[in-house]
């Protein structure tokens, strides 16, 4: 196994460690916190994985994490059996896939690549957003839907409540290390070669006898499910849903989660995201309006100083290390 | 047959926004090739422009003379403190401009407070044309926008400047090679189209909602206008303001404005699906 | 005698008033090693073209195994048996060697030879997991061989392979195309006589458009025409 392999394994089992002893020793509410931090982490990585390999932004990545959480309060509320919450999840995942489907098969198959795709996904987001705020009948427009049940499984034997903070917790944290690694897996394996090859140099690619367009379409559609899926389980455990949740500031927010993070590493942005909410958190309580102003000015530093995320630092002061010592 | 002809007024009230705003984006993204987020945030800075100019206690005209100075003024800057740096990282660009149009928007809200700005227009009153009256105000806009589009087209065909420009564009090193100055010629036009932007923007403000935020639905739409249409060509961006105005225009009455919007998307997708190079260069790519 | 692969019958090309090639025949048979070389506007980048199936001839045919594969799409062509190899390399510079190796197996049903086997053809076995930007250029250019061999093609056409080489590049390039004659044709069209007299194969000589002479490369280079088209007497 290569080095780069290794050590993204052995950062991987020190979080999933981390997040394992955790429980021991921090209260109800904390538990709450990291867990959605957590889902939030997932969705930066729904994104990474789309962008990292492909090099193509999707600038309204929260249109889907919208569309997730929509739909499961949708049917939590409306949909009176037993396997509600399971139902709310496929259609979470479902519907995002769908409207991805869609959007990205014009797209991509019309050829369309780089800043245009970022542009149309811009406008996308604008109108999902749009979308939530006026058809309140469905929505609940512009305050959203409240009262949202949280996921209950009960199959006879087994019991399980995530309207409790720990079972709520273990269950976000199995799901989200597990989608990781699966990511991870892919992304290294066929699918994530045959993607860099795609950025490289599509002709030859395409020469080669890849089909480009759909598998750009197939990693656009997967990235999409996972967004919905934590937009769902963001909605059943916050119990509500609003249209900030599809909104283009928050596709924007997962953008700078994914930059700082590092992005192609799909660790690094869970961290990014955990990172970068604590300090909106932080800086929103001063002043509420600080914080778009923050925001843009972090995505101007970003692009001029760290154009590889905060891990790059890491990098290259390895780099700078290993220069002082070779010179004699 | 007066339904008609209103519709046909307010498409084209739409259509001529959309012509100075895409503009603009047809020079930064169809030429330069930058994807400037911060575009939509010209039309606001015109819109305010106007605002405060009139709160000061002058004039309309003199509003809009200082939102197109401001346009020229912003968009300036931006090239030079950052686009200037970015021409060959388009993912960088992106996120710089919105990086920009973030904060344009909060030192916006910031200086003004929130809250709707209310902009008078220069003239009240409805034309009377026959068949309907019409707002008097809307017509002398179709009337500017027609104009400046006119002035822009021979500029571009007929000056030197114009030459330059179209020059510098198809073969930067070329330019350089004959002794036109590339960075002067992109920073004019970059700021030429600003300035269109910002035009536009105080031609609309006593007509739509002035808040920080109203640059971003002029943003998504112009970027539509420049991609249906075709990025290159003063006729595709008139088809492209055409279709994307016109269609809207038309959805508006039936449908709520929202779904009207994701038509409208939908549209545009399945268009640049159909005829990639534009709506007038066809289908070969 | 070997099978006939591809045959070139009366081919000419006219660009509007332009006759770029005029009456050229030419055969290829299996397990051939051959060459195509000319003074510069001699029409042997046209030739390639007709050769290929990318340009139609104004006049004759080409034939792939009796197949005219005049104007077929290039999946198609690639799926009669026809790699072709452009002059700049064309790989994947942020993959190493075996991924880019990789990714031209994995685009096939069932290729012929596994990701190691390549790299020992184009002996790259050495730099397995080295990143193909960071290969010399001669490398990328066997690298880009290995990748059209990945099809398990038939003919390999290759254009002007040893264009940037280093002299000694040049000849373990030779020395590479050699040893793969006994899997596949190979027909390279090429400026380098270095590279050429190392092959010692049949050669066509291209003229102002023309099949000017044709024949074992001593022959070739003893001619007498050939020498005064060359230094420009002619």
């Amino acid at each position: 196994m290569i080095a780069r392999d290794r050590n993204w394994l052995l950062v991987f089992f020190v979080c999933v460690a981390l997040v394992a002893i955790y429980p021991f020793f921090a209260d109800g509410y904390r538990l709450t916190v990291i867990r959605d931090a957590l889902i939030f982490g997932l969705f930066a990585a729904s994104l990474d994985f789309f962008w990292g390999r492909t090099g193509i932004l999707c600038f309204g990545h929260a249109a889907f994490f919208g569309i997730g959480g929509y739909v499961m309060a949708r049917v939590m509320l409306d949909v009176a059996i037993p396997f509600a919450g399971l139902l709310g999840l496929v259609g979470a995942v479902v519907g995002a896939a769908f409207v991805a489907g869609i959007i990205g098969y014009f797209l991509f198959f019309g050829g369309i690549r780089g800043s245009y795709f970022t542009i149309v996904t811009l406008a996308m987001c604008v109108i999902c957003q749009q979308a939530a705020i006026s058809w309140s009948s469905v929505t609940g427009g512009d305050s959203g839907l409240i009262g949202i049940p949280p996921l209950e499984f009960d199959s006879g034997r087994l019991h399980l409540d995530l309207g409790q903070d720990l079972p709520s917790y273990i269950f976000v944290a199995g799901v989200v290390t597990l989608i990781v690694f699966v990511l991870w897996s892919i992304s290294r394996g066929r699918w994530g070669t045959v993607l860099v090859a795609i950025q490289d140099n599509e002709v030859r690619a395409a020469a080669l006898g890849h089909n480009a367009p759909l598998r750009l379409l197939a990693t656009f559609v997967l990235s999409a499910a996972i967004a919905g899926l934590a937009g769902a389980l963001y909605v059943c455990m916050a119990g509500l849903v609003a249209p900030d949740l599809a909104g283009l500031l928050l596709s924007t927010e997962v953008i700078v989660w994914v930059a700082v993070g590092g992005r192609g590493t799909l660790l690094g942005p869970v961290l990014g995201a955990f990172f970068i909410l604590r300090a909106q958190q932080v800086i929103s309580s001063l002043n509420p309006s600080l914080w778009p102003l923050v925001l843009g000015c972090v995505f101007v530093v970003i692009v001029f100083l760290l154009p590889d995320g905060i891990l790059s630092i890491f990098a290259r002061l390895k780099a700078l290390l290993r220069a002082g010592s070779k010179a004699p | 047959m007066d339904f008609l002809l209103t519709t046909f007024l307010n498409a084209m009230t739409l259509i001529s926004i959309l012509l100075l705003v895409g503009l603009g984006l047809a020079i930064s993204f169809g030429l330069m090739n930058v994807t400037n987020l911060a575009h939509g945030d010209f039309v606001t800075v015109g819109a305010f422009a106007v605002y405060f100019v009139q709160s000061i206690g002058g004039s309309f005209w003199l509003g809009l003379a200082a939102a197109t100075v401001a346009g020229a003024a912003v968009g300036f800057i931006l090239e030079f403190a950052i686009i200037r740096h970015l021409y060959s990282r388009p993912v960088s660009t992106v996120l710089a401009t919105w990086g920009v149009s973030l904060i344009l928007q909060q030192v916006l809200e910031l200086t003004f407070g929130l809250g709707a700005k209310p902009v008078t227009p220069p003239v009240d009153g409805t034309f009377d044309l026959i068949f309907t009256a019409y707002p008097a105000y809307r017509l002398i806009l179709i009337a500017i926008a027609l104009m400046i589009l006119l002035a822009v087209v021979l500029l571009i065909r007929k000056t030197s400047f114009g030459l330059d420009i179209r020059t510098v564009i198809q073969n930067r090193e070329m330019a350089e090679g004959v002794g036109i100055n590339t960075r002067r010629t992109y920073a004019i036009a970059f700021s030429f189209g600003a300035a269109i932007a910002g035009l536009a923007g105080g031609l609309i403000a006593p007509l739509a909602i002035v808040l920080p935020q109203m640059g971003v639905n002029y943003l998504a739409n112009a970027f539509f206008v420049v991609i249906v249409g075709g990025a290159g060509s003063i006729g595709g961006l008139v088809a492209g303001s055409v279709f994307v105005g016109g269609f809207t225009s038309v959805l508006d009455y039936q449908i709520s404005p929202s779904l009207a919007q994701a038509v409208v998307l939908l549209a545009a997708i399945v268009a640049v699906r159909l005829r990639p190079n534009g709506l007038l260069n066809g289908v070969s790519r | 005698m070997n099978e006939v692969l591809l045959r070139a019958e009366g081919v000419g090309v006219r660009f509007g008033g332009l006759r770029a090639l005029d009456s050229v025949d030419f055969t290829v048979r299996e397990k051939q090693l051959a060459c195509i070389i000319g003074p510069n506007g001699a029409g042997k980048s046209t030739f390639l073209n007709v050769l290929t199936g990318t340009l139609r001839p104004t006049t004759g045919r080409v034939c792939f195994l009796g197949q005219d594969i005049a104007g077929l799409p290039l999946h198609r062509i690639a799926r009669l048996g026809i790699a072709r190899k452009f002059q700049i390399p064309s790989i994947f510079p942020s993959l190493s060697v075996a991924e880019n190796l990789s990714v031209a197996t994995w685009a096939i049903a069932s290729p012929s030879r596994s990701v190691g086997e390549l790299m020992e053809l184009v002996a790259l076995d050495d730099r397995a997991a080295t990143l193909a930007g960071e290969l010399a250029h001669g490398q990328k250019q066997w690298l880009e061989i290995g990748m059209a061999l990945a099809i398990g093609p038939r003919l390999l056409l290759l254009d002007e392979p040893t264009a940037g080489m280093t002299p000694q590049e040049t000849l373990a390039t030779a020395e590479m195309l050699l040893r793969l004659k006994g899997e596949f044709s190979v027909v390279a069209v090429e400026h380098d006589i270095r590279f050429v007299r190392a092959l010692n194969c049949e050669t066509l000589v291209l003229h102002q458009g023309r099949n000017l002479v044709s024949g074992p490369f001593h022959e070739v280079e003893a001619n007498d025409t050939v020498r005064d088209v060359y230094l420009g007497r002619r």
